[in-house]
């Protein structure tokens, strides 16, 4: 039995507070931004726009440049989940499923790409690069995106495999299943959020890329992310704060669609070596 | 008699089956796992053998374009190399000082990350309810953000012109600006790995049994002990993946520092991007990033070691 309400009532306007700060910390900064992409101007210190306007909306729809960094973010997404769904995919069904020689020492050695700061890794990288001609190429473009991906496509589709209950897929076997069947009907179905999850994180992994793609293709090739980096310098704040918005549309949309299963665990169960 | 004579007989027969079918699902599992490995191989694995050969003054072979390349290139005068370029660099106050705020940056920036996710991790597991899934939810979203986006959005936040200057100079408070500074990286940092240590922690600590903490109330433990002697070391490895994977993604983080910090000091980061393409040294940058890796690989060793340990304990090795 609590003595004084009065306590229950102080920790209760604390959380509130804690949460309000916790509110504002994190999404504060997105909701300030978002305000900027429909603002004409803005006079410090007012709390709100001088007006109104959706200009810069056209400002980034008619600019050609832009437009191709949107296309060219569209191609290389896509292209790496595939390319890193091929080559990883089988691996993580056999670290679930296989014992064989090395299985500990190839799990560490994926995880090399983590253990290595992203831009030193990088710069390395773009060395060799320029030794076998891929600087400034798609394909150097498509490796960089994938080398980020590995990760997240063998790890979290191997716990996935890992979690479907074994008796399900001896049940099958025993009504008459062959393994092919068993895979596709019973181990393949219940595996598929963790292996969701896994594209829609290489997705994003391939779709905000910067610091690689920038190092290896700018200015060739430029994406939505480097783009950025040139747009905040030589545009208006607006202009900048549009393409922010359109940049997280996708983000948004698919992370919320797998949000149960990334709050549900499945990321972070891929993340502990089994 | 006889049958005892056929059931070893059998026995010995299906053990050679099994053992070349073990055999076979044995090398077919190492072909299936081989491709990505591969793929790390070639181009995380070679590419930083030849970073550390080329940081010593090896120039040939695959290096031999950058070296032709880049300015200043110095070249090995002994059979292993030379430490000139790791002398050139580590002569330099501006990286010396540079170092020390990347580690400084990492340091607090991975400690708040940790206290600020293990608050919301076990406030969910302790009292649950709504309001720990919003705290939840709040911090899982950074995840759904472009790091780029979320550094621009940041520094505008806390900008001479921000919204935390608007705000209080509503009340007649002349605020702090801390766009353009370090304190604008941390915060920064903790922002963009805010999900992931929260997802780890958040895990963790759920998986651990109802019934073990109503055992602990019941024996008359308070929160406090339940937390350091019951949460804290069963959830001890998510826990230690959470913080060695936090600290190596900010010790190596471009984005961030680039957009919300200072010109200087500045986060090894950036400068490994700044002699690599604007000063055209990648010499130097591929040392300060061979430096970085040492500091990282004392990191992810506390991690494979928490694997390893958890493994062992539970019989998997």
């Amino acid at each position: 039995m609590r003595p004084i309400t009065l306590g229950r009532w102080g920790s209760r306007s604390a959380t509130v507070i804690l949460l309000v700060v916790i509110a504002v910390f994190i999404l504060g900064p997105l909701l300030w931004l978002a305000m900027h992409a429909f603002a004409t101007t803005w006079t410090y210190p007012n709390l709100l726009p001088d007006g109104l306007t959706l200009r810069w909306w056209s400002v980034v729809f008619e600019n050609a440049q832009l437009g191709e960094a949107v296309r060219n973010s569209l191609f290389f997404a896509p292209v790496t989940v595939l390319v890193s769904a091929v080559i990883c995919l089988p691996a993580a069904y056999a670290f679930s499923r296989f014992e064989f020689p090395g299985r500990k020492i190839f799990l560490i050695g994926l995880f090399a790409t983590n253990a290595f700061p992203k831009m030193g890794l990088y710069v390395t990288m773009a060395s060799v690069f320029y030794g076998l001609h891929l600087m400034n190429t798609a394909l150097g473009i498509v490796i960089v995106h994938v080398i980020g991906t590995v990760v997240f496509m063998t790890w979290i589709p191997a716990a996935a495999f890992s979690a479907v209950p074994r008796n399900l897929e001896e049940a099958a076997r025993d009504v008459g299943a062959g393994k092919f069947m068993v895979f596709l009907r019973v181990t393949l179905p219940l595996a598929l959020p963790g292996i969701m999850v896994a594209v829609v994180m290489s997705f994003l992994a391939s779709f905000d890329e910067a610091q690689g793609t920038y190092l290896i293709g700018a200015p060739t090739y430029m994406t939505m992310p480097t783009e950025m980096y040139s747009l905040v310098l030589n545009y208006p704040k607006q202009v900048a704060a549009v393409f922010a918005i359109l940049l997280s549309i996708p983000s948004v949309v698919l992370l919320l669609i797998t949000r149960k299963y990334i709050m549900g665990g499945q990321l972070a169960e891929g993340f502990q070596i089994r | 008699m006889s049958s005892a004579a056929l059931k070893t007989g059998a026995g010995t027969a299906r053990r050679g089956v099994t053992v070349s079918a073990e055999a076979r699902r044995s090398s077919l599992g190492f072909a299936l796992a081989l491709p990505p490995v591969l793929l790390i191989a070639l181009f995380v694995g070679i590419p930083v053998i030849l970073a550390v050969g080329f940081s010593l003054g090896f120039t040939g072979g695959l290096n031999e374009t950058i070296a032709a390349i880049g300015l200043g290139t110095v070249e090995a005068d002994n059979w292993w190399g030379t430490l000139a370029v790791y002398g050139q660099v580590f002569a330099d106050q501006r990286f010396l000082r540079d170092l020390s705020v990347t580690i400084v940056i990492t340091v607090v920036s991975t400690l708040l990350v940790l206290a600020l996710s293990l608050g919301i991790a076990l406030y969910l597991r302790l009292k649950g309810g709504w309001l720990a899934n919003v705290f939840a939810g709040l911090a899982v979203v950074p995840l759904f953000i472009p790091v780029v986006i979320a550094s621009w959005a940041i520094l505008n936040f806390y900008a001479n012109d921000g919204f935390v200057r608007t705000f209080l100079s509503q009340f007649g408070i002349d605020g702090p600006t801390w766009g353009y500074t370090t304190v604008a990286v941390v915060i920064g940092s903790v922002w963009t790995s805010l999900p992931f240590a929260t997802l780890m922690a958040g895990s963790g600590v759920q998986a651990i049994p109802d019934a073990i903490i109503d055992a602990a109330r019941d024996a008359g433990a308070g929160v406090t002990s339940i937390v350091m002697r019951i949460l804290l070391p069963m959830a001890s490895i998510p826990l230690i993946i959470a913080t060695t994977f936090t600290a190596i993604g900010i010790l190596g983080q471009f984005t961030v520092p680039y957009f919300t910090g200072p010109n200087a000091p500045q986060m090894l980061g950036v400068d490994i991007s700044k002699y690599f393409s604007s000063f055209n040294q990648p010499q130097q940058a591929v040392v300060m990033a061979v430096v970085v890796f040492v500091l990282a690989s004392g990191v992810a060793f506390c991690y494979v070691w928490a694997n390893f340990r958890t493994a062992k304990k539970e019989g998997r090795v």
